[in-house]
């Protein structure tokens, strides 16, 4: 598990002593000039209700579960307040209606563990005394915070390993939209493949969701079908993992330990961790700290590369760990130009080093990927 | 001796039809409060919050606005195509071809906001008509179900908007996903975020409740739904009929399109038409294809849709409610043939 002991210079926990003075994220480029607003007022832990908006179910072992672990840490810190969720939110004017609920019940703080876009937006616009937070968020407001997660490191490290283990080089991908942890997910698997192997080619399929179990499978199996055998996606849920031990690939997931719906095609898997980051906000909340702050949790504190899985040669795992501890301690930026996009145009500069800003926004194809630019 | 069986009447007697209604209502919150309470939760409790989150605050009535609205247009553009005997399954299509292509013209169409809203109604309008053209053609002609047709549109059009959502017309501000620039006109609000959609709405239900009532269009269509053949001895035009009236019923699910992502989204993206469509045609077949039962049965979807998520936020799942409101429909079906029925007392021949 990940430890708050082995904070990275991008540790967000910085943020609690800053609290009123804007808030830092050394080098992630995220930093946003001090709101000059104030902090909401504190809370008693036993009058607090802290809410949470889920795109999926709580059920589904994967991005939703682990946010409701989150929430479970923050009942566990701060047992008196009550919490309250609702799963399954639709990306229509139903999830403006649930936001709006939650402010009706009289919460303190609203996490939406999705991009509602402005489904919250209105919402929080019109309840400036509740704080709201968004993940992968893209407009802030004086009381709507945004975070996410620097999944482009592990991505890239689990590349690494694809790349070994690909045969053919070509590599597949379950896309839920053309969006930028999209983009930023497919560039750095397969810059991580090619780092072992030049020739390595991505294919994305884009099924317009997060959760679809059914699509996933779908397309799981129409990539392979394809002559992909290794499988990488950005799925709540584990279906193309089970696709990918039927037939004889490979695959890395995202969220969590999934490696027992396919022990032999489990690579390993993107795990994400918000236990920490809730908490802390939480606290701040409660305190009478809490402005709203733009956070990337960073590589190997909120977001990490699971234990290799059990058809990973040694030496390989040994080649991509080594890659991981130098990003960790600094050494080595994967994320240096010259790349092309795959119209060939130069978007990255050679030597030029994309910031962690660029990474988070990143809204275009490398060479080698197909299936995302329309 | 007697013996007692059911006669199935043609009609079913308002009255009868009414009270089955209301004590379907009853039932089925009754089931489902006992499954409520079995499974622990207080549904007393539960209940009086629905009620009160709903009707105790503008908050939950400007909500319950801006459910009701889309629900009539989607459930009048079923029931008048049912009025001549056509299932129009692709409201749900239709709203979302008009959505995009009122997007379009507020996009791409730049010019006073009282000239840009109206063009943009007109061609919601267009594009939901331009979406029920082909099943029309196929069913006016060809004789081909417009059931299945309408249906495996709505599928198309989805994937459309997807599309010029997360494609071309991408909001290029990196600060929206998946979604158009948010649309630079939309539909006034005349109290708290409810907007003019909704009287619109209401104006159309009582206008096509008199048209089909008081009109020879209306009376022609009815007959042509209810025997085409007679209607066809009889001189009535009922190609043209079917024609006028698909078109109509595209057209104003296109509508209501338009008046979600001009007045209630205010983007065009995906998931936008939220299965209006479809539950569109509960609130029509719950109406009997009446223009104006549409409003109380629109208004009855929106209370139960409305409750469904205050219930969520009470720690039901999404399942729970689904489940709720399921029955609450299968009750009211059940009550509705119910009442299609009468019992008669018959002598049996010999004891």
């Amino acid at each position: 598990m990940i430890s708050t002991k082995s904070l990275s210079r991008r540790g967000f926990l910085n943020m609690g002593v800053a609290a009123g003075a804007g808030y830092l994220l050394p080098k992630t480029g995220l930093i946003s000039p001090a709101h000059a607003a104030t902090p909401l007022a504190p809370v008693a832990e036993e009058d607090a209700h802290i809410a949470f908006g889920h795109t999926g179910p709580t059920s589904d072992e994967g991005w939703t579960w682990a946010h409701d672990q989150g929430m479970k840490a923050v009942e566990a810190a701060f047992p008196k307040l009550r919490t309250s969720y609702v799963e399954s939110i639709p990306y229509s004017a139903d999830a403006t209606r649930i936001f709006r609920q939650f402010v009706a019940d009289d919460a303190n703080m609203v996490f939406a563990t999705s991009n509602y876009g402005d489904f919250l937006y209105d919402v929080a616009n019109r309840a400036p005394d509740v704080a709201f937070y968004e993940c992968d968020g893209r407009s802030p407001l004086e009381n709507l915070g945004t975070f996410y997660l620097s999944h482009w490191y592990p991505s890239y490290v689990a590349g690494i390993a694809a790349g070994a283990m690909s045969p053919s080089g070509k590599l597949g991908y379950v896309a839920s939209f053309p969006v930028p942890s999209v983009y930023s997910g497919t560039n750095a698997f397969l810059m991580g493949a090619r780092s072992v192997n030049p020739e390595a080619t991505l294919q994305a399929i884009v099924i317009n969701s997060w959760f679809d179990p059914q699509a996933a499978t779908q397309a799981g199996t129409a990539l392979i079908d394809n002559g992909c055998d290794v499988l990488f996606g950005i799925m709540d849920e584990a279906g193309y993992l089970q696709v990918a031990e039927e037939r004889g690939a490979k695959a890395v997931m995202w969220n969590t330990d999934l490696r027992r719906y396919g022990p032999n095609a489990y690579i390993s898997s993107i795990i994400v961790d918000f236990k920490d980051f809730y908490v802390e906000q939480v606290r701040r909340r409660l305190a009478g700290e809490w402005t709203p702050t733009q956070d990337l949790l960073p590589f190997g504190n909120g977001v990490d590369v699971d234990a290799w899985g059990e058809s990973v040669p040694a030496e390989v795992a040994a080649k991509a760990d080594a890659v991981k501890a130098s990003i960790l301690d600094g050494s080595f930026n994967p994320f240096v130009g010259e790349l092309k996009d795959t119209k060939g145009n130069v978007k990255v500069a050679k030597g030029a080093t994309m910031s962690e800003q660029e990474l988070y926004h990143w809204n275009w194809s490398i060479e080698g990927v197909s299936g995302l630019d329309s | 001796m007697t013996s007692m069986r059911l006669q199935r009447m043609p009609l079913a007697p308002p009255r009868v039809a009414f009270a089955l209604r209301v004590l379907s209502v009853v039932l089925a919150i009754l089931t489902a409060a006992l499954v409520l309470w079995g499974s622990g939760h207080n549904p007393l409790a539960l209940g009086a919050k629905v009620i009160s989150s709903t009707f105790g605050s503008s908050f939950g009535l400007e909500d319950l606005s801006l459910l009701f609205s889309p629900l009539i247009y989607c459930g009048l553009s079923v029931a008048v195509a049912l009025r001549i005997g056509a299932w129009n399954i692709g409201a749900e299509g239709q709203f979302n071809f008009g959505a995009l292509c009122a997007t379009g013209v507020a996009l791409f169409v730049s010019g006073p906001v009282w000239v840009i809203l109206p063009l943009m109604g007109v061609a919601g309008m267009i594009g939901g008509a331009l979406w029920i053209l082909v099943p029309t053609l196929a069913r006016a002609y060809a004789d081909v179900s417009e059931l299945i047709t309408t249906l495996l549109m709505n599928f198309v059009a989805m994937l459309l908007v997807y599309w010029l959502a997360t494609g071309p017309w991408l909001d290029p501000s990196g600060m929206a996903l998946a979604t158009t620039s948010r649309l630079p006109v939309s539909v006034p609000a005349f109290w708290g975020i409810v907007h003019w959609g909704l009287p619109i709405a209401i104006l159309i239900a009582i206008a096509l409740s008199l048209f089909v009532t008081y009109t020879r269009w209306g009376y022609e269509v009815r007959i042509a739904g209810a025997n085409p053949g007679a209607a066809r001895y009889a001189g009535m035009p009922v190609r043209t009929q079917l024609i006028g009236i698909m078109l109509l019923s595209g057209a104003l699910a296109g509508l209501g399109g338009m008046m979600e992502v001009a007045g209630t989204v205010g983007r065009l993206q995906g998931g936008i038409s939220n299965n209006y469509g479809y539950i569109g045609i509960m609130v029509a077949v719950l109406a009997r294809a009446a223009p104006i039962g549409v409003l109380a049965t629109a208004f009855f979807m929106a209370v139960l849709l409305n409750g469904g998520i205050v219930l969520q936020s009470q720690g039901l799942t999404t399942h729970t409610v689904l489940a709720v409101t399921g029955l609450i429909l299968l009750y009211a079906a059940i009550g509705d043939e119910a009442a299609h029925y009468k019992i008669l007392r018959t002598k049996a021949k010999d004891g």
